[in-house]
């Protein structure tokens, strides 16, 4: 019995050994379906979605809520299973691979964590070791929690609890988190929805970079259709539980795919061969001059006064 | 690469001041446990001389050193010395111990401060399969005395609702809430047996369920003080080994995955081998409350919540505070009182205290 429980997991082992030697990745998504079941009913989320990525590089999902974005990225980190289809890397599929070895391969920065819990930002960084941890590599995983933790800015952070930060250093500490799992393949869930301006820009620079220099695939879910445009080198467009647009930004950010999929108006215009998008105010009321309105502030005795 | 030879200096030099921080945080942690540990010895020498039998404390230190060295000279201070008082304080230990660890891992796999071994029906069953044996003379094992069959019964019953949960998980995927919510489902039934059984039996077999309820630490013997010590102790260790899981499974299920770890099947695992220790001592002692909620509650506002720190660090504390309330049970009273009336009546008032004075949150 045992032996051959452990001749399977050697033969799991060596995928993901296989995996990490490939210079070039190549995920496949086959005919994939998902849906959640009632008792009754079944409520169909993807449908029919087959696309391939192939190689380091940067990719936004892009699309409403509830479409299916981070459903997609479940199947793919097997959170979830696919109701159809399949989830390929290189030809091996991931349901073929125990949780722990993917984990040494996949990273994951989940949606702003509502999992709140009480240790310290080190020991949460430190858990994205726990794949490759073995007995006695604590001070080669402390290094490498240190590295990230520099690299997102946070080290000042190091002695915190993770439940007395707030909501976007608990994005960084994630990222850092992800980033110690040193994967070749890193999805993200959002990962500067609560980040300021500054943040926002930085990580999202900073993913395309690493991409490249850690031959890295990261496969992003955004909301900020600006940022994913000008630093994603593909972007994938979903709607209705399927995918409606991929490819280069400047091909699918169009007024056309954002008034069918958000149903906004927008105008796009290009910036250094990158798209951006700009809303366009269909409201013609005029609010400024039926009522007065103003915001007072003081300062050391001096009064600020708005319009 | 280019990024780490770069930043290479900086980070080596940053790297050496965050090791000495993280390391000298660490040690720090292992104060607590270390000082519960020393008060725990103590109490365990001063025990020696606590009872109805009445002795000072350096005179019962005397008597056990005789028996030690095969010079027993007070043929009656040694029965209660050596036969009766150390066994039952050895015993208070490693129940004190189990039980907390016990409650500090459930808590975490529920993702419920209120959850301890008991939440889940394991003390229930166990009361129950007690008082069948001591009420209705039912034996799970046939042909056993009426001791031997109490604990049995006990030992299996408190089994019962793991094998529910692990049945019906089988089929149907549970949330850590309805696991504890079948746990009080089944401690209802429980119950509600027990009870009809209560009421329809002669009066002196209810003193004796009722000391069982409480639950007391003087049924402990060198008899069965080794299956104690052995399985609180085999199973303790084994679960101190999952420790960095543990951590994980803070987290929620879904980051658990990505990190590499199984939490249904982990929070399963945990939850049957907790239960299988809480068993073994519960067949022998009763139902001692509060230590599983409450020790891990206190060890956590002193070592934070790493698992590393924190199982040590509960169990620690669990046999410090049994061990203690047990010497101030079997002082009070006229005859002494069984020891989950103080642990409940002193522990009651001091967790409320902690709980209003605390600042730091150690629970989300």
């Amino acid at each position: 019995m045992s032996t051959i429980t452990l001749r399977r997991s050697n033969e799991k082992d060596s995928i993901v050994d296989k995996l990490q030697n490939e210079p070039v990745l190549d995920v496949e998504l086959k005919n994939l379906d998902f849906a959640y079941k009632s008792r009754k009913k079944t409520f169909p989320v993807l449908e029919d979605i087959s696309v391939r990525i192939r190689g380091a590089q940067l990719v936004s999902i892009l699309g409403p809520n509830g479409v299916g974005k981070s459903t997609l990225i479940h199947c793919m980190n097997r959170i979830l299973d696919p109701t159809a289809g399949a989830v390929t890397i290189n030809g091996y599929d991931v349901d073929g691979i125990s949780i722990k070895d993917l984990a040494k391969f996949m990273g994951y920065v989940p949606y702003s964590s509502v999992d709140n819990f009480p240790l310290s930002v080190t020991d949460t960084v430190l858990m994205g070791r726990h794949p490759h941890s073995k007995w006695g590599t604590l001070d080669d995983d402390l290094r490498i929690v240190h590295e990230m933790l520099c690299l997102i800015g946070i080290e000042d952070l190091a002695d915190r609890n993770f439940n007395e930060l707030s909501a976007g250093q608990h994005q960084k500490v994630m990222l850092a988190r992800g980033l110690a799992q040193e994967p070749r393949i890193m999805f993200l869930d959002e990962p500067t929805s609560n980040l300021d301006i500054k943040y926002q820009l930085e990580i999202t620079k900073m993913l395309r970079r690493l991409s490249r220099e850690k031959n890295m695939m990261v496969i992003m879910i955004s909301h900020d259709i600006n940022i994913a445009a000008k630093y994603s080198d593909n972007i994938i467009m979903m709607h209705d539980g399927g995918i409606f647009a991929l490819g280069k930004p400047a091909d699918v950010i169009t007024s056309e795919n954002i008034k069918h999929v958000y149903d906004v108006d927008a105008k796009v215009i290009m910036d250094e061969g990158r798209p951006h998008i700009i809303m366009i105010d269909d409201d013609d009321t005029n609010y400024d001059d039926d009522h007065e309105f103003s915001v007072i502030a003081t300062k050391s005795g001096e009064t600020y006064k708005g319009p | 690469m280019a990024e780490k030879r770069i930043r290479g200096d900086i980070l080596r030099e940053g790297f050496e001041e965050f090791n000495r921080l993280y390391y000298r945080a660490s040690k720090k942690k292992w104060m607590f446990p270390i000082v519960s540990l020393i008060v725990a010895s103590m109490a365990l020498m001063v025990t020696l001389g606590m009872g109805v039998y009445e002795i000072s404390v350096p005179d019962a230190i005397m008597v056990m050193i005789d028996h030690l060295r095969d010079s027993v000279t007070d043929k009656t201070s040694d029965l209660y010395v050596w036969d009766v008082r150390l066994p039952r304080a050895i015993g208070a230990l490693f129940v004190g111990a189990s039980l907390a660890i016990g409650g500090a891992i459930m808590q975490n796999v529920m993702h419920n401060p209120l959850a301890d071994p008991y939440t889940v029906g394991v003390s229930s069953g166990a009361f129950l399969g007690a008082v069948l044996s001591m009420i209705g003379g039912f034996s799970i094992l046939p042909f056993v005395s009426e001791d031997l069959s109490t604990i049995s019964n006990a030992f299996v019953f408190s089994l019962i609702p793991v094998a529910v949960i692990l049945l019906i998980s089988k089929f149907k995927r549970l949330s850590p809430t309805a696991i504890i919510l079948l746990g009080i489902a089944m401690m209802y039934v429980f119950s509600s047996i027990t009870q009809y059984m209560m009421i329809t039996s002669e009066a002196e077999d209810l003193a004796e369920v009722y000391a069982w309820r409480v639950g007391s630490l003087s049924r402990i013997t060198w008899d069965n003080l080794p299956y104690i010590v052995v399985i609180t102790t085999a199973l303790g260790l084994l679960l101190g080994t999952m420790y960095k899981k543990l951590d994980i499974m803070y987290t929620g299920d879904n980051n658990a995955k990505t990190l590499g770890v199984n939490a249904q099947r982990m929070r399963i695992v945990t939850l049957t081998i907790i239960s299988l220790m809480t068993a073994a001592v519960v067949s022998f002692t009763g139902t001692i409350g509060f230590i599983g909620l409450v020790g891990p509650h206190i060890a956590r506002i002193f070592v934070g919540s790493k698992n590393k720190y924190l199982l040590p660090a509960s169990a620690a504390f669990g046999a410090m505070f049994l061990i203690v309330a047990d010497s101030i049970a079997k002082v009070s009273g006229i005859n002494g009182l069984p020891v989950g009336v103080i642990s409940s009546m002193v522990g009651g008032p001091l967790f409320l205290y902690i709980l209003i004075k605390q600042r730091k949150k150690v629970w989300n």
